[in-house]
């Protein structure tokens, strides 16, 4: 058993299919439709056979619910991990997100919070190195 | 009983497309040995679609003004939709949508058969991609009312079937298109 795939509910997948390819950086793994249903992945090019992340479409109630509470809360929908994360934030920043957090120094780790465009907040983290 | 295995879909032909904007229209004409009724009652009845068709109704589909949740098979995720049927002339025409895409079923009677047509909204990007997933389907209804069933081919299990992926390129260079998720 192997943990393949994660997902994060995206109001747009046209939308988000840029905002994670073009400013994110990842690039598109899976892209497939039948009927109303699109089936879309994106995965890190530094791991191109890694973890997918499913930009799944939020039309249904309780995926919109569970989206904006998420939200409301400043709870992050996804978390990526960076080795550079001042790097990253720069990089992330002049392509135009928002970042509702800059790096920040926490316990064993500097974290930054962006928003998504597609309704969520993802956080960046670096690990300390010890 | 008729092996699955031994079922190569047929050359990509009575397929026509409308273009024009992010979604296109789909026209795809079949002509099949059986009466309007019997084909009408295989588009309606949830039953007989849970056989051929690429989802589940929950309901009937053949009362103008029902609503009836559609299911469709084999997304990795499950996904339903909601519709009203606008229009159900039993056994002419029949008006749905399933999630954004319109479809529009018409029967016309042709000696003892029916030449059944699918009019169908989907995206550009994918439309060939749903042109060989149909013409799939029809092969597969063609087979179940003619009592040679070849079972549900739909869903990721109909893309890793050899026969669509060359369909899904035939309809690809016939519609003009190139389609992003097709393996080359």
């Amino acid at each position: 058993m192997k943990i393949k795939l994660t997902s994060v509910y995206v109001d747009d997948q046209d939308k988000a299919l840029r905002f994670y390819t073009e400013v994110l950086g990842f690039a598109k793994k899976a892209d497939f439709s039948q009927g109303p249903f699109r089936w879309l992945t994106v995965a890190s090019p530094e791991e191109p056979n890694g973890t997918e992340l499913q930009l799944a479409l939020n039309n249904n109630p309780a995926a919109t619910a569970y989206q904006q509470a998420m939200f409301q809360q400043s709870q992050p929908a996804a978390m990526f991990f960076t080795d550079d994360i001042k790097g990253d934030y720069e990089r992330i920043k002049s392509l135009g997100a928002e970042f509702t957090m800059p790096p920040t120094d926490v316990t064993g780790s500097t974290i930054a919070m962006l928003n998504d465009t597609c309704g969520n907040l993802i956080q960046l983290t670096q690990l300390a190195r010890w | 009983m008729t092996d699955r295995e031994q079922y190569t879909p047929g050359a990509a032909t009575g397929a026509q497309v409308r273009k024009g904007g992010e979604n296109w229209t789909l026209i795809l004409a079949r002509e099949l040995r059986h009466s309007p009724e019997k084909v009408w009652q295989a588009l309606t009845d949830p039953a007989q679609l849970h056989e051929w068709a690429p989802f589940d109704a929950d309901v009937s589909l053949g009362t103008a003004g029902s609503t009836v949740k559609l299911t469709t098979v084999g997304a990795p995720t499950p996904h339903v939709t909601e519709t009203t049927v606008t229009r159900a002339d039993a056994p002419k025409v029949l008006e749905y949508k399933w999630g954004g895409n319109d479809m529009r079923w018409e029967l016309e009677a042709l000696d003892g058969g029916t030449r059944l047509t699918l009019w169908t909204s989907i995206n550009r990007r994918f439309i060939a991609m749903g042109a060989a997933g149909w013409h799939i389907c029809l092969d597969v209804l063609d087979h179940l009312l003619s009592g040679t069933p070849l079972g549900r081919t739909v869903g990721p299990e109909a893309m890793k079937f050899l026969g669509f992926q060359r369909l899904h390129a035939e309809y690809d260079k016939q519609f003009g298109v190139d389609s992003p998720g097709r393996p080359k």
